[in-house]
């Protein structure tokens, strides 16, 4: 278990410290940012002086060595724009975008995992028939363009939910349900596929034999069985919700890190975009580490392979 | 989990999500709700980057001297003020009896302390602030400001740019604290801020100016998304919802609660060319050509076509609601391929000739779609166009567009009333953004700038105008319309031709 623990760790190590490499220079293809921050009209020696002041000037192996003892030291820089520690701008935003994840992730599984279960037990039914079309609309409709649907026929029409915004748990239904959608039809399919698979298992068939009831058998010997799959893609489905909310924020005006790394891009403030990705990288690895430790756990044939 | 259990909790469900909505219903009363595109980057108002943020950070400030609905300018924190013949020193009276938010009173200090603070390099208007040679106090209430020679706009400049602050609370706070909780002496003052949400303000019982402001207080709503702004002023969410297109806002047609206003934005959309760079060696170089290309744009039909009418065909750089702007003289010219292929004859280019377009991709609403029907339009007098699409940030960060052809499409807005900025900012040598260098250009630009007579200043536009017309350094292209859409109970609400807008004497029909 401990050489696992170890080599999942370093390797974890070293793709993290890949993302801080890539971010940096990535960030850099994208642009000046002094042309695009001052007013068209400022001088050239306005333009210096303001690269100077925001250290734009350095050469960029002096920038990457700064920017990679700042990260070391915990220190991710300061925003261009705010001029303010961008790792202050996350944490302000950060929990708005959390609520929203785990509202959508909340969302997916209610309607997904008893859909699923019912749809594979019964393949055939009209739940079945739900529970695939549900996973076929999840994977295909755009989620900015359910989150427009959404607004338009809930506040505007019916006015049951505000447009936007974060203004407690009314104004977190629509954008939970727009950003959960898709990750909802994923967890049906699975859900539904991982059933049907279970289900053709010899203990089923034994337990069925002796004559115990289809909900009994479905709870007590399905279920266990498929959970360790579901666990381990709500993992991965929670670090997508996290990056795939930049869509669903701006849509529905949500302040989180998903409007915040938007703007960020518009303005080419790089401190801040980096600092966002290099957050966003550290989250989602560090979560698919974890994952990775508990299903060890749970399946000691992982541990050996 | 029984049959029973299950539908129970849904049910559950259903009836709290039914009941949610009703309590966070908002009581609005006495306050104004107006949506923002964007988070403004700071409310400290040298630092405000777009247009987004100073006019939420106006809210809360006041400058020395102010323009009016009708251009002019006017006292604000100084009750009167006077020009030295040379036209580059002016003594400013300042208002009595007037405190910063804090408290702190607003006296000559707070003039110096805000020019000091507004020049930092790291600002991104620090070049409004450095127009001023010197700022001292003469005594409590009068200020001197020297300028190192006559400027036409300082006034302009300073009634856009210059918001008074307090020294003592700078002096304590340090800037970046000030602008996290900025304090001023205009109508609202600031109570907090959510990041990437709202900005309250309230009311500044004490404002020197009666009976305003007129509402209670004043929320900005952060809603990037233009069809969900559109949304919320469906639902009376927001009071005022700006940028939408002419599109968005036929939805609200038949709609009483809301009423769409639109204006002409003072911003002209045009082809540059290049003499410098790329463009040496062109046809360009050709006066005729340049002519030729502006007959040959069908500039209406592009507006037909893309902006359903709802834009005006750009007459030159000085356009309606400018200085000097004058119907009579100043027509667009006309769609006249026969006249474009004369001139192109008599160039010397009797076949017209290949040339590239730079376009700044996705960088203003439509502009993919003008960048290829100006490529089709001019393909009528046998000018082959190359449209080269660029990101903007490429495109916007390189000097003088070095990453385009001997053409490109862009444009420029002016916040002056007068088409100064512009003309400056494309013609004057040796600017960031000029690509077009012609002495008389610069010259006459140079007069205009140190013309402190308005009217002197009107004839030296004209002048400009047609100079332009003859010897064309751009393809004039189109002025568009701005959309907004606001509570039909709204009063005073009057945006300005560059998207400003003042909320100190908005208020509600009763």
């Amino acid at each position: 278990m401990l050489r696992y623990l170890v080599r999942r760790t370093g390797e974890s190590v070293l793709l993290i410290l890949g993302v801080l490499v890539l971010v940096f220079f990535m960030v850099r293809l994208t642009g000046d940012p002094v042309g695009l921050m001052l007013p068209k009209e400022a001088p050239p020696e306005q333009r210096a002086a303001f690269a100077a002041a925001m250290g734009l000037d350095r050469p960029l192996p002096v920038q990457f060595a700064e920017y990679m003892t700042g990260v070391f030291r915990g220190d991710l820089g300061d925003s261009l724009r705010q001029r303010r520690p961008t790792i202050d701008i996350i944490g302000e935003r950060l929990p708005a975008t959390l609520e929203l994840a785990m509202a959508a992730l909340a969302f997916a599984m209610i309607v997904a995992v008893p859909l699923g279960l019912a749809g594979g037990m019964r393949p055939g039914s009209g739940l079945d028939l739900a529970a695939r079309g549900v996973g076929l609309a999840g994977q295909t409709v755009p989620n900015f363009w359910l989150g427009m649907l959404l607004i338009v026929f809930f506040s505007v029409q019916l006015g049951w939910f505000p447009a936007f915004g974060r203004d407690g748990p009314a104004s977190l239904v629509l954008p939970a349900v727009a950003l959960g959608f898709a990750g909802m039809g994923q967890l049906v399919r699975l859900t539904r596929s991982a059933v049907l698979e279970v289900r053709k298992s010899d203990y089923i068939r034994t337990a069925r034999a002796k004559g115990i009831r289809d909900r009994v058998v479905s709870l007590r010997h399905v279920l266990p069985n498929v959970a360790i799959p579901i666990v381990s893609v709500l993992g991965i489905q929670f670090t997508y919700l996290l990056g795939g909310s930049v869509y669903i924020e701006v849509v529905f005006a949500w302040p989180g890190l998903g409007t915040l790394l938007e703007t960020a891009i518009r303005d080419t403030d790089f401190p801040l975009v980096q600092s966002i990705t290099i957050f966003l990288s550290l989250f989602a690895i560090s979560i698919h580490l974890l994952t990775d430790v508990i299903y060890g756990v749970l399946d000691p044939r992982l541990r050996l392979s | 989990m029984t049959h029973r259990t299950l539908r129970t909790l849904l049910a559950a469900v259903l009836a709290a999500l039914i009941a949610l909505p009703s309590a966070f219903a908002q009581e609005t009363g006495d306050e104004l709700v107006v949506a923002l595109s964007s988070d403004p980057t700071s409310l400290f108002m040298p630092r405000t980057a777009d247009r987004t943020a100073s006019n939420a950070a106006w809210s809360l400030f006041d400058s020395l001297v102010w323009i009016d609905d009708a251009g002019e300018i006017v006292p604000a924190l100084a009750t009167d003020w006077t020009v030295s013949d040379d036209g580059t020193e002016y003594v400013f009276e300042l208002r009595q009896g007037v405190a910063f938010h804090n408290g702190e009173p607003f006296d000559a200090a707070s003039v110096v302390a805000t020019w000091e603070t507004g020049k930092d390099d790291s600002n991104d208007y620090a070049d409004s602030f450095a127009a001023a040679d010197l700022v001292e106090a003469i005594d409590d209430h009068t200020v001197r400001i020297t300028t190192p020679e006559p400027n036409a706009t300082f006034l302009t400049l300073m009634a856009n740019d210059w918001a008074m602050v307090p020294p003592a609370y700078i002096a304590e706070v340090g800037l970046d604290a000030f602008a996290q909780d900025p304090v001023g002496t205009g109508p609202f003052r600031f109570v907090s801020r959510t990041a990437g949400d709202r900005i309250v303000m309230e009311a500044n019982a004490d404002y020197w100016e009666e009976g305003l402001p007129r509402v209670d207080r004043l929320v900005y709503r952060v809603i990037p998304d233009a069809s969900t702004r559109l949304a919320a002023i469906r639902t009376g969410d927001i009071d005022v919802a700006n940028r939408l297109t002419a599109d968005q806002v036929g939805v609200l047609e038949g709609e009483d609660d809301v009423e769409v206003i639109s204006y002409l934005n003072d911003r002209v959309y045009y082809v540059a060319f290049k003499n410098i760079g790329a463009g040496v060696g062109t046809p360009l170089e050709d006066a005729r050509v340049r002519q030729a290309l502006n007959y040959g744009l069908d500039r209406f039909g592009i507006n037909q076509a893309i902006f359903s009418g709802q834009a005006n065909a750009a007459p030159g750089f000085i356009v309606e609601g400018n200085l000097g702007y004058d119907p009579e003289l100043m027509e667009p010219f006309p769609y006249d391929p026969e006249r474009a292929r004369e001139l192109l004859d008599e160039a010397g280019y009797p076949d017209g000739f290949e040339i590239g377009m730079g376009c700044p991709a996705d960088g203003y609403i439509n502009i993919n779609e003008v960048c290829q029907a100006i490529a089709a339009s001019l393909s009528g007098i046998g000018v082959d166009v190359t449209v080269d699409f660029q990101t903007t940030n490429a495109y916007w960060s390189e000097p003088q567009y070095a990453v385009t052809g001997p053409m490109y499409v862009d444009s420029w807005s002016s916040e002056f009333g007068e088409a100064l900025p512009r003309l400056d900012g494309a013609l004057t040598p040796g600017n960031y953004y000029t690509t077009w260098e012609d002495e008389k250009f610069a010259t006459l630009i140079e007069e205009i700038e140190s013309e402190v007579d308005r009217e002197a200043r009107a004839e030296l536009y004209v002048e400009m105008h047609e100079l332009m017309r003859e010897d064309p350094p751009f393809i004039y292209l189109y002025q568009p319309v701005i959309f907004e859409a606001i509570d039909a109970d709204l009063v005073g609400y009057q945006p300005r031709a560059a998207e400003e807008y003042y909320l100190r004497s908005v208020g509600f029909a009763d």
